[in-house]
């Protein structure tokens, strides 16, 4: 069989807003700013933190020690770790890093009930800051943002779906699966229009 | 404007003048005014005509309360029904109506029937219009149209509308005197505090009392200085105009903040909420909802200029508002006193009528110094006037018993207020169950301090029965002490005095109603009078719900805050019990009103509902999709091409799955990846079907059941490897099942080593379907072997599709030659448009779900859902072949199939079915029966669960269930059904439900 060439090209889950078409350095004009921080590595991982050689296996590949503690996440040179649930972890990274990662990943957990799968396709992150940010979510979550201290992630409500939040610099992540992206963001853009909404440029954040 | 006076406390700014509409006519008011202020300013006393007898009607009350000031706010799609006049704030340019009285405002029709009232009791029209039963539709129509108040707006909702969640650790609600207070208390203990009042402007009823001093300043200086020291405090948040209307279980408090609609029209900005619903968590709540005046009972009580002294007291105080010039006060205690006063003082002339025989002392010489004229012992039996009041008439009490020893004088008037005392608002103590308890010594129904203190709820002011505002403030002192205490907090009251210069009050008497023989109303919304509660109770109604519901006591939008307790006292009096023997009727969330507006937020237009869109969603737009939503998402439903109706382009979908190749966005299904050593084992009991052979490389379908045996899931399954699998779900199941995994795998098997997760949005999916797909899929992937023999039916390879890592999947839902492509949805879009670039020279063909059902029925495949309703087992669907009885474990559901009832051989079974006419599809939800005779009792012997055209076959294809159909299938003679549908019985035969390559020669090739 011949050897065909393609140029195959990637669109994140927020691609059809254009957003970096419209973004602006990050000022005092809009309450709140955001953007959609596009196609980053996403690592679903199961294992049983109570096994010593798992939890001891993963640090070894990941170079930091999975959070244990409930709704906690470690942030690592090269990404975070989310606490998902007991056994149950997101590792967001670059795209590029993470067939790295995961490879690593499932080498040292060889022999070790796990899962190591590679979701990077169905996930995407936006962060939103500004000095309305929190009064945006209040909009959008249950969740009482003044118990969101630094290093916690929740799983909460986003109107009708859910998002995995955290506090992020100044600001806040919200991570989500691909399919609700357009809803999450078309609430979120509603939410924050009486504070004034800007789309961040990536690089002023 | 003759009824306006200007004085100090006065918070209208008569520098802001104002002018406004109401029925057709301008008016002046002020900024600061209210709507009913302003028009009462105007001398404007009749805003409406009564319910049921049309009788006019004007403002009694000054918030919350009124039951009469009904009226329509603006025009368009901004307009608003049956808001409360005295609650509408006055901007410039307001437009409003009235929403009674027709023809006009001066002549109602219903008045003329209100003449002969005494013909029109309790229950009229349930005794009425019984008869003849065929007419009651007619009869609602007209009734229906006689009734009610405004008009919905018809234009869509040009405003806006949110939802925001707070979580404080103290919610005050009310900012009288003692919320105010409640809050700074808190407010300096460092507690996060969150205060709601839904007025314009805090301070309660103290706006209401200018001169009372507090702590030796004038009440308005003393709230003031509170108010300040509030906004000064960082760690609490002032809401105003925002009305807390629900208190659920665990304190969730709801509340409606107005945001705009006291603007002018022009300075109301697009970005900004019309109304915001505030849903408050708090570990704490601190009740000052006040109270309010009811009125007493007497003659002709509903004629316009008629009102509570309290709402006298508050259009003098606030609004600078004298609502006439000759004042009559009828009370039965000392709070429509000060009033009295303030309004003597301001040289309008006013007569107390007290029905008790003493008065205090301290009272007595104001009244004297100011020549205010009493008249104790003294009642009014009846109001005179015919459009308003004109005059009172006297009449002398026994000094105890409630009735009328002698006729006393006739009084001119052209206002007349009257107390009766006031009612606590204890409506949000109740909604989550809290009853209120009657308090004979203070006449109301009242809630205690610290009773919930164990739910985190307090209560302070009025609200507990405590009616002087000193002692009110002492208690709200030591219940916040309380509080405040319980959380380790300090109480801090530098610089707060809480004297008062109030004199002691008297006590009141306990009257409600006094004796008459002309109509006396008790609740003017719904024109419930005395005669009608007495009718109630004549007539046996015990409960004083049912008398409620009988009379229309206490319905309507002011909820019977006048009525309620004056209605219940008036029942208890007629049933011969005490007022807490017969109780109240149930407190029951909204407070006041809510807009549907508010309650939806941000739950409208394209936030309604989550839309969830596959990688592939542009393409579908470009190919000008219709879509149906499946689960959430939004699945193309078919593709028609310029002039196609949905059959024209189903049909020529269809036939370029069968005859060329065709593409389907197959992404929505579930997909869940699972792992770990015994996972063969964990789908061995998950499944009907048996999975320890599947060797790695191969596909296979599976039958998920329910512990009933029932079917609720179906789907094909890989085996990766030994130790890893992949499901596939159906679209709407996705969710349910990964829960149901991980629900038999933590309760029940926890010892099977197995992880799951879903991996349902990092694969998009396209299935390439036909006799081309082969030919398209070969021009994009070089690295898998596409021959038959290589990859065969029912295997999955590993390779790149358009230079995309992808997963190939030869399955079929089609029953064609087919590939199912997997790709990371990142590369989803570039691989689809690589497909349909591929597949341009075999004009391939984008589908939707419409032409896949269709497709999957020629080839009698179920759909979970649609074949199936949770009552059918594997054996109903004839799919025995997908249950594995002999697997050594069992699996969910294999106990319930050996039920006698799902073992039984002659359950509805699925069956396909044939008209005799191949043009007539018949209707899917159709009865099966036996005979065209459809004269009942017909036995129904099943329904038509899909029905389609099938362009392929040349003929319309059906299936559905049939009792015992499996075996009548093969019967000739007795294979005969009939569809009974839209009045017509269609005969059909029944068939097996594989109408196209039932030897399955067209997939393996």
């Amino acid at each position: 069989m011949s050897k065909l060439t393609f140029s195959p090209v990637m669109q994140s889950p927020l691609h059809h807003f254009n957003l970096n078409a419209n973004q602006q350095p990050i000022d005092t004009s809009k309450g709140v700013w955001a953007n959609e921080i596009t196609l980053l590595g996403y690592i679903s991982l199961r294992g049983n933190a109570q096994n010593v050689l798992f939890t001891k296996a993963a640090k070894k590949a990941l170079g930091v020690a999975l959070p244990i503690l409930p709704c906690s996440l470690i942030s690592a040179s090269w990404g975070y770790i989310y606490w998902l649930s007991p056994d149950e972890w997101l590792i967001v990274c670059a795209r590029e890093l993470h067939a790295e990662l995961q490879q690593k990943l499932e080498a040292a957990l060889v022999g070790n009930h796990n899962q190591v799968i590679d979701n990077s396709g169905g996930f995407t992150t936006v962060f939103l800051q500004g000095k309305n940010a929190s009064d945006v979510l209040h909009h959008c979550t249950v969740y009482d943002l003044n118990a969101l201290t630094t290093g916690k992630v929740v799983g909460t409500t986003f109107g009708k779906t859910s998002v995995f939040l955290h506090q992020h610099g100044n600001g806040y992540n919200l991570i989500f699966r691909r399919s609700f992206a357009d809803y999450i963001w078309r609430y979120l853009e509603r939410s924050a229009l009486p504070y004034g909404f800007g789309i961040a440029n990536l690089g002023s954040s | 404007m003759s009824n306006r006076v200007t004085h100090k406390h006065s918070r209208v700014d008569f520098s802001k003048p104002l002018s406004f509409t109401f029925d057709g006519k301008i008016y002046q008011g002020f900024a600061g005014d209210t709507l009913a202020s302003a028009l009462l300013a105007n001398g404007v006393k009749t805003i409406a005509r009564s319910f049921k007898y049309g009788r006019p009607r004007g403002i009694v009350g000054a918030w919350a309360e009124e039951p009469n000031a009904l009226v329509q706010i603006d025009v368009g799609a901004r307009t608003t029904p049956d808001l409360k006049a005295t609650q509408v704030e006055l901007y410039d340019g307001l437009v409003a109506a009235r929403t009674s009285g027709w023809p006009s405002l001066a002549f109602d029709l219903k008045s003329v029937g209100g003449k002969f009232s005494r013909f029109m009791p309790a229950g009229f029209y349930y005794k009425t219009f019984k008869w003849p039963s065929k007419f009651w539709p007619l009869y609602e129509d007209i009734i229906r149209r006689a009734a009610g108040y405004g008009k919905s707006p018809i234009e869509p909702d040009t405003e806006t509308y949110d939802h925001k969640h707070h979580h404080v650790e103290l919610l005050v609600v009310g900012g009288g005197a003692c919320g105010l207070l409640a809050a700074l208390l808190a407010g300096r203990s460092g507690l996060s505090v969150l205060l709601v009042d839904d007025q314009s402007e805090l301070g309660g009823y103290l706006l209401s009392m200018p001169n009372m001093t507090i702590g030796g300043l004038d009440a308005a200086t003393w709230s003031a200085k509170i108010i300040a020291e509030l906004r000064s405090l960082p760690n609490v948040t002032l809401l105003e105009r925002t009305t807390a209307f629900a208190l659920h279980d665990m304190n969730m408090i709801q509340a409606v903040e107005l945001m705009q609609d006291h603007l002018l029209h022009q300075a109301r900005k697009s970005e900004q909420r019309r109304e915001r619903l505030h849903r408050i968590r708090a570990a704490k709540v601190v009740l000052a909802t006040g109270a309010f005046e009811r009125p007493l009972v007497f003659g002709n009580n509903d004629l316009p200029g008629i009102i509570t002294a309290s709402a006298l007291a508050t259009y003098f105080s606030r609004y600078g508002v004298v609502c006439g010039n000759n004042i009559v006060v009828l009370t039965s205690n000392d709070l429509a006193y000060q009033s009295a006063v303030d309004l003597a003082e301001a040289g309008i002339k006013v007569t107390i009528v007290d029905v008790r025989e003493s008065i205090n002392l301290a009272w007595a010489a104001r009244f004297k110094a100011l020549g205010i004229m009493t008249y104790m012992g003294y009642g009014i039996s009846e109001a005179i006037g015919s459009s308003e009041v004109k005059g009172v008439q006297l009449v002398k009490l026994n000094a105890k018993a409630n009735v009328v020893i002698e006729s006393g004088p006739l009084i001119a008037c052209d206002v007349l207020a009257s107390s009766g005392g006031l009612s606590p608002t204890v409506h949000l103590f109740c909604h989550d169950g809290g009853r209120p308890q009657w308090d004979e010594s203070k006449l109301a129904f009242v809630v205690s301090a610290n009773a919930r203190a164990n739910a985190g709820i307090y209560c302070v002011g009025a609200i507990t029965g405590v009616f002087s505002l000193c002692e009110g403030l002492e208690k709200t002192f030591a219940t916040m002490f309380e509080l405040l205490k319980s959380l380790g907090k300090k109480i801090d009251d530098s610089e707060l005095s809480l004297e008062t210069d109030e004199i002691t009050a008297s006590p009141a008497r306990a009257i409600y109603r006094i004796p008459t023989t002309a109509k006396a109303f008790v609740d003017f919304q719904n024109d419930v009078a005395v005669t009608d509660i007495e009718l109630a109770v004549r007539e046996n109604y015990r409960s004083i719900e049912h008398i409620k519901r009988y009379t229309a006591l206490g319905f309507g939008t002011d909820q019977g805050k006048l009525s309620n307790v004056n209605g219940f006292a008036i029942a208890a009096e007629m049933l011969g019990k005490t007022i807490p023997e017969v109780g109240t009727t149930t407190y029951r969330p909204a407070y006041t009103p809510v807009s549907f507006g508010a309650l939806a937020g941000a739950h409208v237009g394209d936030t309604f509902e989550p839309r969830r869109y596959t990688a592939m969603q542009a393409s579908h737009t470009q190919f000008q999709a219709e879509f149906e939503t499946v689960g959430q998402w939004m699945r193309p439903w078919y593709f028609p091409k310029a002039g196609e109706d949905m059959h024209a382009a189903v049909n020529r979908e269809c036939l370029a799955a069968r005859n060329g190749v065709a593409i389907l966005d197959a992404s929505t299904l579930g997909k869940i990846d699972i792992r770990g050593k015994d996972v063969r084992e964990f789908l061995n009991r998950i499944y009907a079907n048996a999975w320890s052979q599947l060797a790695p490389g191969k596909c296979r379908y599976g039958l998920m059941l329910n512990e009933a045996g029932m079917v609720m899931d179906d789907g094909v399954t890989a085996c990766i490897s030994d130790t890893h699998f992949l499901m596939t779900t159906t679209t709407g199941g996705a969710a349910g099942v990964m829960s149901w995994l991980e629900k038999w795998h933590q309760t029940e098997w926890p010892e099977l080593e197995v992880y799951m997760t879903s991996v349902t949005d990092n694969w998009t999916t396209a299935a390439l379907v036909g006799p081309k797909s082969r030919e398209v899929l070969a021009k994009l992937c070089s690295d898998i072997d596409l021959d038959k023999e290589a990859f065969k039916f029912m295997d999955w390879r590993d390779g790149t599709v358009a230079g995309v890592p992808a997963r190939v999947f030869r399955i079929s839902f089609s029953g064609e030659l087919a590939y199912e492509i997997n790709v990371d949805a990142s590369y989803g879009h570039y691989v689809w448009e690589e497909l349909m670039k591929a597949g341009a020279e075999f004009d391939i063909t984008p589908y939707g779900t419409e032409t896949m059902h269709v497709l999957r029925a020629e080839k009698g495949f179920i759909i979970v859902g649609q074949e199936t309703d949770g009552s059918v087992t594997p054996f109903d669907l004839d799919m025995a072949w997908a249950v594995g009885m002999k697997k050594p474990y069992s699996f969910i559901g294999k106990r319930s199939l050996a039920r006698s009832d799902t073992a039984r051989t002659d359950r509805k079974q699925l069956v396909g079915l044939l008209t005799e006419d191949p043009n007539f599809v018949l209707k899917e939800g159709a009865q099966l029966i036996n005979s065209e005779n459809t004269t009942p009792p017909v036995p129904m012997l099943g329904h038509v669960t899909s029905s389609y055209y099938s362009a392929f076959l040349g003929r319309s294809i059906a299936m559905g269930f049939v009792i015992d159909g499996i075996k009548r299938r093969s019967e000739e003679g007795n294979n005969i059904v009939y569809a009974w549908a839209d009045g017509k019985a269609v005969k059909a035969k029944i068939v097996s439900s594989v109408f196209v390559d039932a030897e399955g020669a067209r997939h393996n090739v």
